[in-house]
């Protein structure tokens, strides 16, 4: 029994955590709407709060949590005293509301621990019945003078005075959004039901997963299909055949004849096909729509996400000493639940940098002459099918030398590539962190290290990040995210013998490229693209896959390039192959695989096959790494081919050596004797020298002494190939230096390699 | 022959009262009942106090190379056979890869990384103990699965001294049949085995 009734209370409390947080969250959007004051129906405001402290006191009441009852009694009387008119809300009272609130929330969450909060509690309900003795006070002073009226007169001048000066952002641009998510019970009918977001959740990662069905159905009506084809090939083959031959049915012997067999054969074929093309179609269309539907059923507006921001300025302004107001616009758009989600924080963080760093205090505002209270613009737009969020304010913008100062000071960059940087690539730097903890630069400590974060989170959701400013034209940030999760739609490449899928929306074109369009600039391969120039790195090399061969095919003159972009990067992949693009759905690497890198995931194929999905913003960051650029350290080797210089009279054994080793991705080049072998060393540059011993004009030995003795070759590996086994030979090479000695009677190619590999 | 063995009246003599059981309905008295019912108490009361005596495990025994593992079935979720799996770029070379388990991405251990053992080929012969817990859930690479077995955790020695390092932290102990029980509980929550990987 007993336990039965602590289930049932647990349940209860559960119950109770659920409305609580609604009714504080109504109030908490309506004081702060009252704080702003100018809005129409100051009355409806109080109104509300007074019912929603009410409703939330009888709830408390009912599991029996006396610390909130006490609370909201106190709370009640203050908002009871306001209605009546007893008492104007003073800054310091909306204050004290709002902390009584946020105590309130923690209590509800059980943040709070229940011996600590009694002092708590007991200090707040004292210091709200204080408002209220004040307003008793004020009232006696309707009949005399004003007492101690600071708590009633201030107010109503403040509220005066500050509603004239914010005239333009009126209310219809910050209203609407929130009136749907705060109107409070009266929305509530019939016509909804309260659902757990667990539960929907799980039945939408159910509803996502038919999407694998309707991929594996693609791929079984596909395969018919092939089916079919082969089948009507042999029928047309065999038929001509027959003509030929006088056909001989087996009669009488019972069974069904081949030429019976194989047209009713072919009918059940084509039948079976037809029944399945429809069957796609129809499955196709019902999941499709399913899908969508609990999509929508599971997106939110973004209003529900913004109903905190009016708040969180006023509180960041308060501390700041700043003025500033916040306007939204396009709350009413809906995103799925899980990008709202994770667009929590970093538009908190932006919002937090637009009032930190961006608006001016009052007095510097008033000398530059702009208005005293600044503004923070929050806009949604829903463009082709990705959500636009730009956060805004009209503040001093962003001093870009001194941005790129940091960044050099932090070695990011290198001094001599600062000119070559445009404004735009200029701004992108704040976004890397460590720009920031800087102590130099105190205008932009703690800007780049949240920007940081909040490109990371952005990126995670496949999104974009943009800031734009000027000097005194305010800054400007924008995000693109997706308006969904989940399905995306991808490239299947092929690396090698691998298959990996890139996100389409990452990928702006594929192309089939000449290789002789391939140049070099700066130690760097590069193509043009529709005019531009970009890097061109092999996936393979990025992925760090065992690719046997990295040049230039001999047969294949072209080759075959994905262009992906993120953020303000852009860069062509090479593949071996791009496979086509299909919808995918993406699902995470496991538990015991949290973050993989350059993975962000993998999807399974109709065919069962697990294929695994590239993180682009990964992908071009690993790159940047391995390839020098103008953000990377110039102290960076560059990632190039060593290149091996082939020693050697026999034609046939220069080019056998020469194929070896350019297979395995070596850069060769073949002299025939040691005379041309050191007039190669002096024009060019190599890493390795493999030479035979017996050659006309200069031979082996002679050659590596000679190398040995030059200032600038001494430390080169000089691999000696011969026939001659004897010891002394071998003891001859090393006296002169070789650094190895392969006998050709033990000379095979991975020996060769494995040697090679070890010296450079 | 042999028929004469036979003690026939004895045989018409059961097949009869079987007959009558059969006929009643078969529904033993009260006193039969309560001792058939007595007896079988005993019997179950008996069992309890000798599998109390010796406390036993119950683990699936699986190759590695040529060595003899066992794992406890308490955390195994299922025996999958690996037909195919993906290999991921840029992890360890413990991690085999990924499989498709019904829909579901599970990632794959190779545990001879871990314990130095040769690798072998991938046959039809492999599969993939799942193993989990609240938290946690991936798949074990077996050379091939041998059985079932019930092992008294008296039985189970110390890990050899000679194991160090990672060996030790996953070794529970070792029979007597030279059968390395793994521990299971520790592999599970062993932080060496997740890859969290920042570019």
């Amino acid at each position: 029994m007993e336990t039965r009734d602590a289930e049932f209370l647990q349940r209860l409390l559960a119950m109770f955590r659920i409305e609580a947080r609604e009714h504080l969250n109504v109030i908490s959007i309506e004081l702060t709407r009252l704080e702003k004051g100018g809005s129409r129906d100051q009355a409806g405001s109080i109104e509300i709060m007074y019912r929603e402290t009410h409703t939330l006191k009888g709830a408390a009441r009912s599991v029996n949590l006396v610390d909130i009852v006490a609370l909201c009694q106190a709370v009640e009387s203050v908002f009871s005293a306001l209605k009546n008119g007893r008492m104007v809300l003073s800054p310091q009272a909306g204050d004290l509301l709002h902390h009584t609130i946020d105590f309130c929330f923690r209590l509800v969450d059980g943040k709070e621990a229940p011996v600590a909060a009694g002092t708590v509690v007991n200090d707040l309900i004292r210091q709200l019945h204080g408002l209220t003795a004040g307003s008793g006070s004020a009232a006696v002073a309707e009949a005399g003078k004003p007492v101690a009226g600071e708590s009633a007169d201030l107010p109503s001048v403040e509220l005066e005075r500050v509603a004239p000066l914010h005239p333009t952002p009126g209310p219809d641009v910050a209203e609407p959004p929130d009136q749907g998510a705060g109107s409070g019970p009266a929305a509530a009918g019939a016509e909804t039901v309260r659902i757990a977001t667990a539960a929907l959740d799980a039945l939408l990662l159910q509803a996502e997963e038919m999407v694998a069905v309707k991929i594996a159905a693609t791929q079984r009506m596909t395969e018919l299909q092939e089916l079919q084809h082969q089948f009507d090939a042999w029928k047309k083959e065999r038929q001509r055949d027959l003509s030929f031959t006088i056909p001989r049915t087996g009669s009488g012997t019972g069974q069904i004849s081949t030429e019976q067999f194989i047209p009713t054969f072919g009918a059940r074929l084509t039948a079976l096909v037809r029944a399945s093309e429809d069957d796609h179609r129809a499955s196709a269309s019902l999941i499709d729509t399913l899908l969508y539907d609990m999509k929508k059923t599971l997106m939110l507006p973004f209003s529900s996400l913004f109903e905190m921001f009016p708040r969180l300025v006023r509180d960041l302004a308060r501390t700041e000493g700043k003025m500033a107001e916040v306007t939204i616009e396009g709350g009413e758009i809906k995103v799925d639940r899980r990008i709202l989600q994770e667009l929590k924080d970093p538009l908190i963080h932006m919002v937090r940098n637009c009032l930190v760093h961006g608006i001016e205090s009052p007095a510097e505002r008033e000398k530059k002459n702009k208005p005293v209270h600044g503004v923070v613009r929050i806009e949604v737009a829903s463009r082709n099918g990705k959500i636009e969020i730009a956060v805004a304010d009209d503040g001093r913008g962003i001093d870009l030398a001194g941005v790129v100062s940091a960044a050099v000071k932090q070695e990011m960059i290198a001094a001599d590539a600062v000119a070559a940087l445009d404004d735009r690539e200029a701004l992108q730097l704040l976004f890397r962190s460590g720009v920031t903890t800087s102590p130099l630069i105190t205008d932009l400590s703690g800007r780049g290290l949240g920007l940081a974060i909040v490109r990371e989170k952005v990126e995670k959701l496949n999104g974009t990040v943009t800031v734009h400013a000027g000097p005194e034209e305010g800054t400007t940030f924008r995000l693109v995210v997706p308006l969904s999760l989940a399905t995306y739609r991808g490239v299947l490449v092929r690396v090698a013998e691998q298959q990996f899928v890139l996100p389409s929306s990452n990928v702006e074109r594929v192309a089939r490229i000449r290789w002789e369009e391939v140049e070099t600039v700066e130690n760097r391969e590069t193509l043009v693209i529709d005019g531009r120039p970009l890097a061109l790195v092999r996936l393979g090399d990025v992925l760090e896959l065992k690719t046997a061969v990295v040049r230039q095919p001999v047969d294949e003159a072209f080759m075959q390039v994905a262009v992906v972009g993120a953020a303000e990067k852009r860069m062509a992949f090479m593949v071996d192959e791009i496979l086509g693009e299909q919808e995918v759905l993406v699902k995470p690497l496991g538990q015991q695989l949290p973050q993989v890198r350059n993975i962000m995931g993998a999807t399974v194929f109709g065919n069962g096959r697990v294929v695994p999905l590239l993180n682009i913003s990964d992908l071009l960051k690993t790159a940047m790494k391995k390839a020098p650029s103008f953000m990377a350290d110039p102290g960076e080797t560059p990632v190039k081919s060593n290149s091996v210089l082939v020693v050697e009279d026999s034609i046939t054994a220069r080019m056998l050596m020469k194929n070896i080793l350019e297979a395995a991705g070596y850069e060769v080049q073949a002299v025939v004797d040691g005379v041309e072998a050191i007039a190669a060393l002096r024009s060019g540059e190599f890493d390795i020298v493999v030479s035979d011993v017996e050659m006309p004009r200069m031979d082996g030995f002679d050659l590596t002494a000679k190398i040995r003795a030059d200032n600038k070759l001494a430390s080169l590996p000089v691999v000696l190939v011969t026939a001659l086994e004897s010891r002394e030979d071998r003891e001859r090479g090393i006296d002169v230096g070789a650094s190895a000695y392969i006998v050709k009677s033990s000379f095979d190619q991975s020996n060769l390699l494995e040697v090679i590999g070890r010296l450079i | 022959m042999g028929t004469g063995r036979f003690d026939w009246d004895e045989i018409h003599r059961k097949v009869q009262a079987v007959g009558v059981a059969i006929d009643s309905g078969y529904a033993p008295g009260p006193e039969e009942s309560r001792r058939i019912l007595q007896r079988r108490a005993a019997q179950l009361a008996q069992k309890v106090e000798k599998e109390g005596d010796a406390e036993v495990i119950e683990v699936v025994e699986f190759l590695l190379a040529h060595e003899h593992y066992g794992i406890g079935s308490h955390y195994i979720r299922e025996v999958y056979p690996l037909r195919d799996y993906t290999p991921l770029p840029g992890v360890p070379s413990f991690v085999l890869g990924l499989i498709n388990v019904r829909g579901r991405i599970l990632s794959v251990v190779d545990l001879k990384k871990f314990f130095d053992l040769p690798a072998k080929g991938i046959s039809d012969l492999n599969k993939v103990i799942i193993i989990g817990n609240e938290t946690m859930e991936f798949g074990i690479l077996a050379d091939a699965i041998l059985g079932v077995r019930t092992i008294a955790v008296s039985a189970i020695g110390p890990p050899l001294p000679t194991l160090t390092g990672i060996r030790e932290e996953f070794v529970q102990g070792v029979t007597g049949e030279r059968l390395v029980i793994l521990h299971a509980a520790r592999i599970l929550t062993d932080g060496k085995i997740i890859v969290h990987h920042d570019i």
